[in-house]
Parts: structure tokens; sequence; C-alpha cells
């Protein structure tokens, strides 16, 4: 298409132009590419010295933002906490009540979203899979047991104390996680 | 302020680009250099080049190449009759539009 050679500083800008762009449909990135070289093309003369390259492509602005202009780059900053994050969390936390199902709705939407690093999703999975659920079943089944073998009089304050720390636990590591996932997406958003 | 200013001018932009093409057509180029040699209109001229492919999707504008006498062809732009109605119907609106803010900014009253 070009029947003389751009300066390379103006090939470099073409260049990045392109790279800008790869966020619009291929037609579009084309044209705009093509529609700016044919600017260049009518803006500098043959053997344009290198300030009348840079004043030209000063002018013209930066890449990143001619692109943006064309179509705003959909970010990993639609990391931007969009009400997903808060249902992820809400899921994890208290959606193994719906047959588990809501757990694992919940896992799904972790691991999709691109707020949150391997190691937050790790995290939020595996240090207490199926959330606050499970905790009801562990608690009750210990309860349970714990009566059995505590007859009428035998549980003292000593006994009880030492139940209480998983009961403490079982509580405090879902409800923890949730409130780490939920600052990890704050955190993430606003960088 | 700043931002204000620069959204009142991207919303604008698109209706000087149809106002410069009223009375003929002009090549991308041309069109282009024109509104950025306007004090303070433009302040990056690629960002011209998304907005005439804009303008043209939405048929307010239709382009044809033609060869230049030097260098790469060129792209004509031509307001359709589309672009007319707009302009015109953008014209009405600003014209009211910009008497009531400089007679509020002028006097603090509603004249």
């Amino acid at each position: 298409m070009t029947t003389r050679t751009l300066h390379p500083l103006a090939e470099a800008y073409l260049d990045r132009l392109e790279r800008a762009a790869d966020h619009l449909p291929r037609g579009r990135r084309k044209e705009l590419v093509a529609d700016i070289e044919t600017h260049l093309l009518e803006a500098l003369r043959p053997n344009a010295s290198e300030a009348e390259v840079r004043n030209v492509l000063d002018r013209l602005g930066d890449p990143d933002e001619i692109a943006q202009a064309d179509q705003p780059r959909p970010t990993p900053a639609s990391t931007a906490t969009d009400g997903t994050e808060w249902a992820t969390i809400t899921l994890l936390l208290i959606g193994g009540f719906f047959a588990g199902i809501g757990w694992l709705l919940g896992v799904f939407l972790l691991w999709r979203s691109r707020v949150w690093t391997v190691r937050d999703k790790l995290i939020g999975t595996l240090l207490w899979p199926g959330g606050v659920a499970v905790s009801f079943v562990f608690l009750s089944s210990y309860l349970i047991s714990g009566a059995e073998v505590c007859g009428p009089g035998e549980c003292t304050d000593d006994g009880f104390d030492l139940a209480a720390i998983p009961i403490i636990a079982a509580l405090l590591v879902p409800v923890g996680t949730a409130v780490y996932l939920a600052r990890r997406a704050k955190h993430s958003s606003s960088s | 302020m700043a931002p204000v200013i620069s959204q009142l001018r991207r919303g604008v932009l698109e209706f000087c680009v149809l106002a410069l093409l009223r009375d003929g057509e002009r090549y991308a180029f041309e069109l282009v250099r024109t509104l950025s040699d306007v004090e303070g209109m433009v302040t990056s001229e690629g960002t011209l080049y998304p907005l005439l492919a804009r303008l043209r999707r939405e048929g307010l504008v239709e382009t044809t190449w033609r060869e230049s006498p030097s260098g790469p062809p060129r792209r004509y732009y031509t307001l359709t009759a589309r672009g007319e109605d707009v302009l015109g119907a953008f014209s009405v609106e600003w014209e009211r539009f910009s008497r009531s803010v400089d007679g509020l900014l002028a006097t603090g009253t509603t004249a």
C-alpha cells in the first residue's frame, strides 16, 4: 500500500499503535492503522528530519489514547468490583446450604474472576471447603457426639473450654476467609 | 475544571467535524489539521480518526478514495443527508444552550 517508506520512528509508532489497538475487531484495527499511516505520509515529506517526525508524532498523540478513543480496552480493570465478587464470596460462605451446588458455583466464579490471584483462589477454595454449611455439619455431629460422651454433670468448665475451640474455629475460618477475599477484591480494584 | 472542559470538547467535536463538511468535501488530513489548528479544540490529532470512522459507521458522513497529486491516495469525506439533519438539529440546540449559559455566566440570573 505504501509507495515510500516512512522514517523508522514513524514505523515504530505504527507498530505501537497496532499493538495498542489489539483489542479492536481486526477490520477496525487495520483501518485505524491505515488512516494514521496515510496521515503520516501526508504530514511528512520524504527524508523528513527526526525533529520533524517527532513533532508530527507528538501532535498525533499517544497510540494508547488513539486506540482507546476508538473503543476502550476491556481492561483487567474490569477487575473493578461489580457485584460478581460479592456473589462469589457469598456463595463460598453460605452456598453450601443449597445442596452444595451453591458452593461449587462460588468456586467456579472465584477461579474465573480476574480480581483474585491464584494464591487468593487457593485460600478461598481449600482453607475451608464448603463454607459455613460444612461448619454446621461439623458442629452438629460434634455436639451430638459430645452429648453422648458427656454424661450429666460430667462436663466440667475445663471440658467446655476445650470444646469451644473447634466451634470457634469452625465459624471463624470460613468467615475469616470471606473477609480476606473481600479485602483482596477491594485492594485489587483500587490498584 | 479540566475534565469538564475535555468532556464538553469531546461531546461537541463530532458536530464540529460535520460543520467543517457543510460547504463541501475535505480529505482526512485536511480535516484533522484544520480542527487541530482551532484553539483548544483537539489535544491529540490521532483521536480524530476513530471519531471519523464512527461518523462513517453511523452514516453521517461518507467517503471516497481519490488519487492525490502528491503522496498516497486520499480519503475524501462528505456529509450525508442524515449528517446534515443531525448538524442542523445540533446547531439549533447549541445556539439556545450557549445563549443560556452565556447569560447565566454574565449576569448570574436567568434572563
